[in-house]
């Protein structure tokens, strides 16, 4: 087994270059003049959004992960890239809005010789090749330490983003999401040593075929989950993210919130079901579904007090990322073949692209917004559907799938957790999935209703927007809302080259 | 116990727990960043320590001493210190900041 | 014809797309308004039985119980339509009344047509959510208080129907989620309970059954009058189909029926008592929905009690009669309003018999309404109920009349828009002679209808009514109530929730200090090591 699964696959290149692609054009904006840094940047993230679709494409045609051994060397000694199929689906989420972003962000932050900050444009678009570079990396990364470097350079290139404004409360709220995450990566690289030192081997598919249910598996995987929920900002660790998201540039924020928690994410979810022994996980598993019941309350309650539509759409991202706390508890507990095949697992991947899509158009939303008002409080928005229809459209259209109506990927997720737990009978986290859909209806509602009423006096506009902007994030709500037309059962895709296949 | 029965595999593994030790107490308690910074050193600095033992151990393969946590040490220096140059900007970026701002405030 | 189906119930939502990128159209599409529901119209006629898949998880298909209230929800929508034109005037060619209005009514027509769970779930929140800006339509803070409460009502129903649905879906082994798959797998189902329980709750928070009715009152009330005609005669019905498509009528489940029953009847009574204490005449139409809404949840629960395969038909003509009468009085209260006494008498008498031919007046077409579920009461307790409800209601329309009739314009010559007048005649000879069209398809005879002994059955209800209301109309302390009653004793619950919020943001800023997270970082890792170590 290990070694069809240890050799590279017909595809596999394209994981190298999915991983390298972003880099070589970081490299190419430091050589292009300053005017053409953008169309260097949107013409990089163009390549990567077509391999990241030709490998979802390949994945789904092989039904077998892809695989590539750099330099031919076989693990522990080499590094593997592989990809299996939720990565694929990652992979393309990410490519598809990280070229969206920049479609957005053209012109945000553009050449100007004159301008206060000139180094702005080369840091924002330096930071997001380098975002979709490291998101790559995790995505097809299956060695531990690789992982670990992956997972480092994601945070160091998120974290100027946070503070491209160089004001003050920027700085602070960047240093405070610098910090925590150094704080929970050192957690996680412990668990890689404690890893190292029993079994001498980093790599997940190795790993995957020699561990049995040590106690110093059980104490890596305890420390690397609590370092990666810090970054990943689950309730009660969110305290850097609110924020960091609220006070980065939109086109910043829609990446970070969208795209870079889950990253972290993604790194839980395979230790979780590709190196933890079945049936141990049981308890932790209830203890991450809990954390993150109490992100989806919290952090709605919280997001229906916010004054400001930013901040209100960053609490909503705490409570959304709850919600992917809950495949744990539900997939280990469903009675499916293995937990890839059950209702939560698909549940909770298309909450992943549903809250992806969705929180990406609601901040560049709201970035429009701003530029439209020049203030985010909500108190303020009377009207604001006649002066940015379309930006309201797709707030709407955002909204509806963070509420959870159908049709909307928000809707299908809901439905599928919904499904799984009243199906397995633990009703508890049905309770929580309504009560925050019930929350979430409340703080959509409290944003789209000003913007839908008609003002007292008519006002102005300050700044004409680019109509391919709007359409921009328009294109994320509405892809949001697509989702909710794929089939509502489990994804065959989704279980594409999981490593433990029957759970016993 | 005397100090002799301890090897050195166990004396650095304890090493490095106290680091891990400090660093932690320092990162969670102390209220400056350049502090929590210093911190994150200690505890990175005791990650370190621990790599070593294991490589010292030979755990894995069987060497007398393994070469991979090596590698890996010193790749994870270079990221340590990356992390804590760009910590070091922001705080300097803020701390030029307050500067300005004190002098606004008492003009 | 199974074309008709999606064109009926994407027509509106065409013309909404069309207003609004196309601001050129919005005069035409104001004029055009009142046609909107006509694909529908033809569809009630002519795609009976008809069925088609939509893209993705969407299905269309129309039976009989269906095909009646898209027809009468069709031809409401049309009448208001024409009325609102009048009403409205220039605000209609605006983007706000045009989009409310024809949301709402997309999905107000849709629920009657949708044959799985998510279309269902889909058109059921598109009219319960859209009907928000008809509510709110005038803008005024009591209009906003009002729709606040619409909004959090219809959101919670709409989560217990959620929770219906998927409890029906995980209980249907094949995994189908066509309505008839999953109602036939309703009765073995091992969650039968619990989906029979939230089913009721969502429907009967649309439906208004006491005490999920809070929003009615305040929501009519402030709703202008064609908005309020819309919501009323057609929204509503939303639940009634509901009840009709999910309850599995063909097992008889007394203990559930019976208790849908009492809370029907309780209702029922319950509108009565409080629409006697209102009023302002919509407010007394608003606790009129709740009690006929109340003797149809009656129906509904006697069906399931003695498993009435018929059920879905009877309870949809009752419905039926209910969406023109409810609706079409909602009209008249318009063109009672700008009418002065002159020529108020052709709007009113209309009114008066309409009115008390919701409580079963002979010959009218509510008569019929009332014969049509007579079965389904029986002879024994519920059918006395059945015929008490009768007398409480000709009390609560004698009550309307007089209140409507204090609201007539001051200026004596005033006289209402021809197109308000002529669309609440519409509805009232709707509401007086269709179900005469259909009553054979339904119950059978319609010599039976016209016996003497039906017709004792109906009249002896209205003339204990009537003495009622002569008492009730002498007594010199009559209690009055503001509309929403027990609204009030939600607002210390809205307190408590906001001194959670309150508390929960307290908690949320102390864990958010850096030392507090900083230990519970460590103090997780310590946990989830301890919980993966003690389960080896």
């Amino acid at each position: 087994m290990t070694a069809a699964l240890m050799a590279t696959t017909p595809g596999g290149l394209l994981l190298v270059l999915a991983v390298v692609v972003p880099v070589i054009g970081i490299l190419a904006l430091w050589l292009v003049r300053a005017r053409d840094i953008e169309w260097v940047a949107i013409a990089t993230l163009a390549v990567n959004l077509f391999l990241s679709l030709a490998t979802l494409q390949a994945v789904r045609a092989s039904d077998a992960p892809l695989v590539y051994l750099v330099g031919g060397w076989l693990p522990p000694l080499g590094l593997a890239l592989r990809v299996d199929g939720i990565a694929a689906v990652l992979m393309a989420m990410t490519g598809a809005i990280v070229a969206v972003t920049a479609l957005y962000a053209r012109g945000q932050f553009g050449f100007d010789p004159q301008g206060p900050e000139r180094r702005r444009p080369m840091v924002f678009w330096t930071m997001l090749l380098a975002i979709t570079g490291a998101l790559n990396l995790i995505f097809a990364g299956e060695d531990l330490f690789n992982l670990y470097v992956a997972l480092e350079l994601l945070t160091f290139a998120a974290v100027p983003l946070v503070s491209l404004d160089g004001s003050r409360d920027t700085l602070e709220a960047a240093l405070r999401y610098l910090v925590f995450a150094l704080a929970g990566s050192v957690l996680y690289l412990l668990g890689v040593a404690v890893i190292y030192g029993a079994y001498g081997t980093l790599d997940l598919v190795v790993l995957s075929e020699i561990r049995g249910a040590e106690g110093a598996l059980l104490l890596a995987i305890a420390l690397m989950t609590a370092g990666l929920i810090a970054k990943t900002a689950l309730f009660p660790l969110h305290l850097w993210l609110p924020p960091a998201h609220a006070g980065a540039p939109a086109a910043a924020s829609a990446i970070l919130s969208a795209l870079v928690v889950k990253g972290s994410f993604f790194l839980i979810l395979r230790l979780w079901f590709d190196l933890l022994p079945p049936g141990l996980g049981t308890i932790g598993a209830n203890g991450l579904g809990l954390l993150g019941a109490g992100a989806v309350i919290v952090g709605s309650v919280l997001a229906l007090r916010q004054a400001r539509l930013k901040l209100l759409v960053a609490y909503s991202t705490v409570a959304q990322i709850g919600y992917l706390f809950l495949i744990f508890p539900l997939a280990t507990g469903s009675e499916a073949a293995s937990p890839f095949a059950s209702l939560a697992w698909t549940g909770g991947v298309l909450q992943l692209l549903a809250h992806a899509f969705a929180k990406a158009a609601m901040f560049m939303a709201a970035g429009l917004v701003y530029e439209a008002i020049g203030h985010d409080r909500i108190d303020g928005f009377r009207g604001l559907g006649r002066l940015a229809p379309i930006t309201v459209l797709t707030m709407t259209l955002a909204g509806l799938s963070l509420m959870g109506l159908p049709p909307s990927g928000g809707f299908s997720a809901k439905w599928l957790m919904l499904s799984a737990s009243l199906g397995e009978g633990a009703w508890w986290w049905a309770v929580v999935i309504l009560a925050g859909g019930l929350l979430a209806a409340g703080y959509v509602f409290r944003i789209l209703m000003p913007a839908f009423s008609t003002p007292d006096a008519p006002a102005e506009r300050l700044h004409p927007v680019a109509l391919t902007r709007e359409l921009a994030a328009l294109s994320l709500a509405v892809i949001a809302i697509l989702i909710g037309f794929l089939p509502l059962s489990p994804w065959p895709l989704l279980a594409i080259g999981r490593l433990i296949q029957v759970s016993p | 116990m005397s100090l002799a029965t301890l090897d050195a595999a166990t004396l650095y593994g304890l090493m490095g727990a106290v680091l891990v030790g400090i660093g932690l107490y320092g990162i969670v308690l102390h209220d400056v960043f350049i502090r929590r910074l210093l911190a994150f050193n200690l505890l990175g600095g005791g990650v370190f320590i621990l790599f070593g033992v294991i490589a010292r151990r030979g755990a894995g393969a069987g060497f007398p001493g393994d070469p991979v946590p090596q590698a890996l040490v010193i790749t994870g220096v270079v990221v340590a210190f990356c992390a804590t140059a760009l910590a070091i900007t922001l705080i300097e970026r803020l701390a030029a900041k307050d500067e300005a701002s004190d002098g606004d405030d008492h003009s | 014809m199974n074309a008709l189906l999606p064109i009926a119930a994407l027509f509106p939502l065409a013309l909404f797309v069309l207003s609004a990128l196309w601001p050129a159209w919005r005069p035409r599409v104001a004029r055009l308004l009142w046609l909107a529901p006509l694909p529908a119209l033809a569809a009630a006629l002519f795609a009976i039985g008809g069925a088609l898949a939509l893209p993705g998880p969407l299905a269309l298909a129309l039976d009989f119980p269906g095909a009646m209230l898209l027809g009468a929800a069709g031809l409401i929508w049309m009448a208001a339509g024409i009325a609102t034109l009048a009403f409205w005037g220039e605000k209609l060619e605006t983007l706000p009344y045009q989009s409310w209005w024809l949301l709402t009514m997309t999905g107000s027509l849709a629920v009657f047509m949708a044959s799985n769970l998510v279309t269902f779930y889909l058109a059921f929140s598109l009219v319960s959510l859209a009907g928000y800006g008809l509510v709110t339509r005038d803008g005024s803070a009591r209009a906003l208080r009002a729709g606040r409460v619409y909004f959090t009502l219809a959101v919670i129903g709409e989560a217990f129907l959620l929770t219906a649905f998927v409890l029906l879906a995980v209980g249907t082994p094949s995994g189908s989620i066509a309505i008839p798959d999953v109602v036939a797998a309703l009765a073995a189902s091992p969650l039968r309970d619990a989906a029979l329980l939230f089913l009721l709750l969502g429907f009967g928070t649309k439906m208004g059954l006491v005490p999920l009715h809070v929003w009615m009152p305040p929501s009519y009330t402030a709703a202008p009058f064609p908005a309020a005609a819309v919501l009323s005669g057609a929204a509503v019905k939303a639940g009634v189909i509901g009840l009709a498509r999910f309850l599995p009528f063909g097992t008889a489940l007394s203990g559930w029926g019976e208790a849908l029953a009492i809370i029907g009847f309780f209702s029922a009574f319950f509108g009565v008592a409080i629409g006697l204490t209102q009023r302002n005449p919509k407010a007394v139409l608003a606790y009129s929905s709740i009690s006929q809404m109340g003797v149809i949840a009656a129906v509904a629960g006697m069906s399931l009690a003695g498993g009435r395969a018929a059920a879905p038909s009877e309870l949809a003509f009752y419905a039926l009669h209910h969406v023109f009468a409810k609706g079409g009085l909602f009209l008249a209260l318009a063109a009672i309003a700008m009418t002065g006494p002159r020529h108020l008498r052709p709007i009113l008498w209309p009114a008066v018999v309409v009115a008390l031919g919701i409580a079963g007046l002979p010959l009218t077409g509510g008569a019929l309404a009332k014969l049509a579920v007579k079965d389904a009461l029986g002879d024994g307790l519920a059918g006395l109920l059945g015929s008490l409800s009768a007398a409480a209601t000709t009390m609560l329309m004698l009550h309307f009349i007089v209140r409507a009739r204090a609201t007539a314009a001051s200026d004596t010559s005033a006289e209402a828009p021809f197109a308000i007048r002529a669309a609440w005649w519409g509805a009232a000879a709707a509401a007086l002679l269709l179900p005469w069209l259909l009553f054979p398809s339904v119950a059978g005879n319609l010599r039976k209808a016209v016996e003497a002994k039906s017709l004792f059955a109906l009249a002896w209800p209205m003339l204990l009514g009537g003495a009622a209301f002569m008492g009730w109309s002498r007594l010199r302390h009559r209690p009055e109530l503001p509309p929403g009653d027990v609204l009030v004793l939600m607002r210390p619950a809205t307190t408590r929730f906001y001194r959670l919020a309150d508390r929960i943001a307290g908690m949320e800023a102390w864990i958010t200090t850096w030392p507090v997270a900083g230990t519970l970082l460590l103090l997780l890792a310590i946990g989830f090591a301890g919980a993966m170590l003690a389960a080896r």
